[in-house]
């Protein structure tokens, strides 16, 4: 119990200081944003009444905490281009990316676990070097030329989905998940190779330990002791790279929406980073630094509670 | 000490890099077209006049692809020499000394490492605006903390060695016990992670110049080159395999020999 709340804990700050640097970096770099909304035709009278009405004349710290509660109200300020509350306009988006991701990191699971048991299994076989090769070179290409071939391939030689005509997810979820789908596969391809590599290394170490030769040696089957008991054993550094895959997915997401043409938080904050359009970068990027911050704490914390041996502080 | 024996990791992913590599350097010098020539060969398949295929201006993607390579081979290796250099700077400094500049970094560290690195290089771009220069910086800041981090292990593990010890009673300075002593020490933890890196700044170059927000004309590169060649996927799909082909099989071979020499370590181990 002593260690979630230690942990929580440290999630906590980490936040604070995450956002404390985004909010003064882009305190620093917006310049004047009353300006920015008015245009340059505004009068003094207007800009100084504008600036009151923001909060823009009191000092930078009282500024940053009305901002970071503004942040879990959900009241994330005004965006120059839009004229909208940034919320507003980010809540569509985010739906669609969360969808995406959440549809990648099912595809990376079912696919990496089986993999990488029989990567492992095999790697004194003769095909390991081909079974290597593929794996790196599955790494070697970009997420973006591989959504270029998929949405070429699926899209218009064989017309699963329409690119570029993403259908609402509110009238048809069906149509919209089977479009991320495709889109899903793109992120999750490279990050698959990387988890079987993972996977069978951590395998291969477990596997050399004696309590495996002992199982092994005393007549047990050898899948079943590397089902039942390896496995086991590697879940802990499994979970803890499943945690960053969580976190690196949602960053390869900002190529492949591009790609796809799909409505999603990246592509709205590409947009935004074209037009300077500073609070809703701003806040985009400290919901995805929390989101990463939040990925790791997670895997840790389910590490915790599966691997008791971590408590007493020593290394499983 | 057992010798070291090149595996075919090492030798497969050397041959391809060098190839690539030669012929990207050739690029810079020569070329069978000038890569921006637009002629009536307009939207032609790969033939032995146009290897690679013309574009829609009649341009010879051959000659740009070889060209457009070199723009984001050097911003790769720019990148990695800013990150991993400074990284080794702030790695060894604080694994070897330890104490309160070791936590405060390493704090600082962990906040910048919350940021997925493509976004902080978005946020970065964002501040400097976009263009050649800028990208090298921007992608060197996003790569220094995990070097900082792997090197600050490297440098700690070797703090209470033995021969680090009887260096410094024979009152070897500390900057000759970390640049002669130490540093030597972490090359087997340094070469794969610079191959892994490379090819990671090669990956991000091209995602950014993809989207627009990295490298801008008239330099072009091979991010640049891919949302050109998207655009006329339908009519000339050879542009945009030609690209991505190049791109891939670069970072297929420098990952080929980041594998080779992580096996050699551990064959020696």
């Amino acid at each position: 119990m002593k260690y979630v709340v230690r942990r929580i804990l440290a999630l906590i700050i980490t936040m604070i200081m995450v956002s404390f640097l985004a909010f003064a970096a882009f305190h620093i770099i917006s310049g004047d944003p009353a300006r920015a909304i008015l245009g340059m035709n505004a009068t003094e009278s207007q800009l100084k009444v504008l600036r009151q009405e923001m909060g823009l004349d009191k000092p930078f710290m009282v500024q940053y905490l009305n901002w970071l509660i503004g942040f879990f109200t959900g009241n994330l300020g005004i965006s120059y281009s839009y004229r909208q509350p940034v919320s507003e306009l980010i809540a569509p988006k985010l739906k669609v990316t969360l969808l995406m991701v959440l549809i990648s990191f099912v595809i990376i699971i079912v696919c990496s676990v089986p993999l990488g048991l029989r990567a492992a299994q095999k790697s004194r076989g003769r095909l390991e070097w081909l079974r290597t090769t593929i794996i790196q070179l599955c790494m070697a290409v970009p997420a973006f030329f591989l959504s270029i071939l998929v949405s070429y391939v699926f899209g218009i030689i064989f017309k699963f989905f329409t690119p570029g005509d993403f259908p609402k997810i509110e009238k048809d979820l069906a149509g919209a998940v089977k479009y991320l789908f495709f889109a899903a596969v793109c992120i999750a391809i490279p990050r698959i190779a990387m988890a079987v590599r993972m996977l069978k290394s951590t395998l291969i170490e477990e596997m050399e330990k004696d309590y495996v030769r002992t199982a092994i040696s005393r007549g047990n089957d050898r899948t079943e002791v590397l089902k039942k008991h390896v496995l086991k054993n590697s879940l802990v550094p499994t979970i803890t790279f499943l945690g960053q895959t969580m976190a690196e997915i949602v960053g390869g997401s900002i190529v492949v929406e591009q790609v796809f043409g799909i409505p999603g938080m990246g592509r709205f904050l590409v947009a935004s980073i074209s037009n300077r359009d500073y609070p809703v970068v701003e806040a985009l990027v400290v919901i995805l630094a929390f989101w990463v911050i939040l990925s790791g704490t997670l895997a840790d914390l389910i590490n915790q509670k599966i691997d008791p041996r971590l408590k007493l502080g020593g290394r499983a | 000490m057992k010798k070291r024996k090149w595996n075919g990791y090492l030798i497969a992913g050397a041959i391809i890099t060098t190839i690539i590599v030669v012929w990207i350097l050739v690029g810079r010098f020569y070329t069978p077209y000038p890569p921006t020539k637009m002629s009536s060969a307009r939207l032609q398949g790969p033939s032995l006049a146009h290897l690679f295929g013309t574009d829609k201006f009649g341009r010879d993607i051959f000659s740009r692809v070889m060209q457009g390579s070199g723009t984001t081979l050097m911003i790769a290796a720019l990148t990695i020499l800013i990150g991993a250099g400074i990284g080794t700077i702030v790695g060894s400094i604080t694994g070897y000394f330890g104490g309160i500049a070791d936590e405060v970094l390493m704090r600082f560290n962990d906040a910048l490492t919350a940021f997925p690195s493509i976004l902080l290089a978005l946020v970065i771009i964002s501040i400097l605006g976009s263009g050649k220069h800028n990208v090298i910086i921007a992608l060197g800041i996003v790569f220094i903390p995990s070097y900082a981090r792997m090197m600050r292990t490297a440098f700690a593990a070797q703090r209470e060695v033995n021969y680090i010890t009887s260096a410094r009673l024979m009152g070897a300075s500390s900057a000759r016990i970390l640049m002669v002593h130490m540093l030597p020490n972490t090359i087997h933890v340094l070469l794969p992670a610079l191959t892994i890196g490379f090819n990671n700044a090669v990956l991000a170059e091209a995602s950014m110049s993809f989207l627009g927000i990295g490298v801008t004309p008239p330099d072009v590169s091979m991010g640049y080159m891919l949302s050109e060649a998207q655009g006329m996927f339908r009519s000339a799909p050879w542009y945009a395999l030609s690209v991505g082909g190049v791109i891939a099989l670069l970072v297929f071979g420098v990952s080929l020999i980041g594998e080779g020499i992580q096996r050699m370590n551990k064959e020696v181990d």
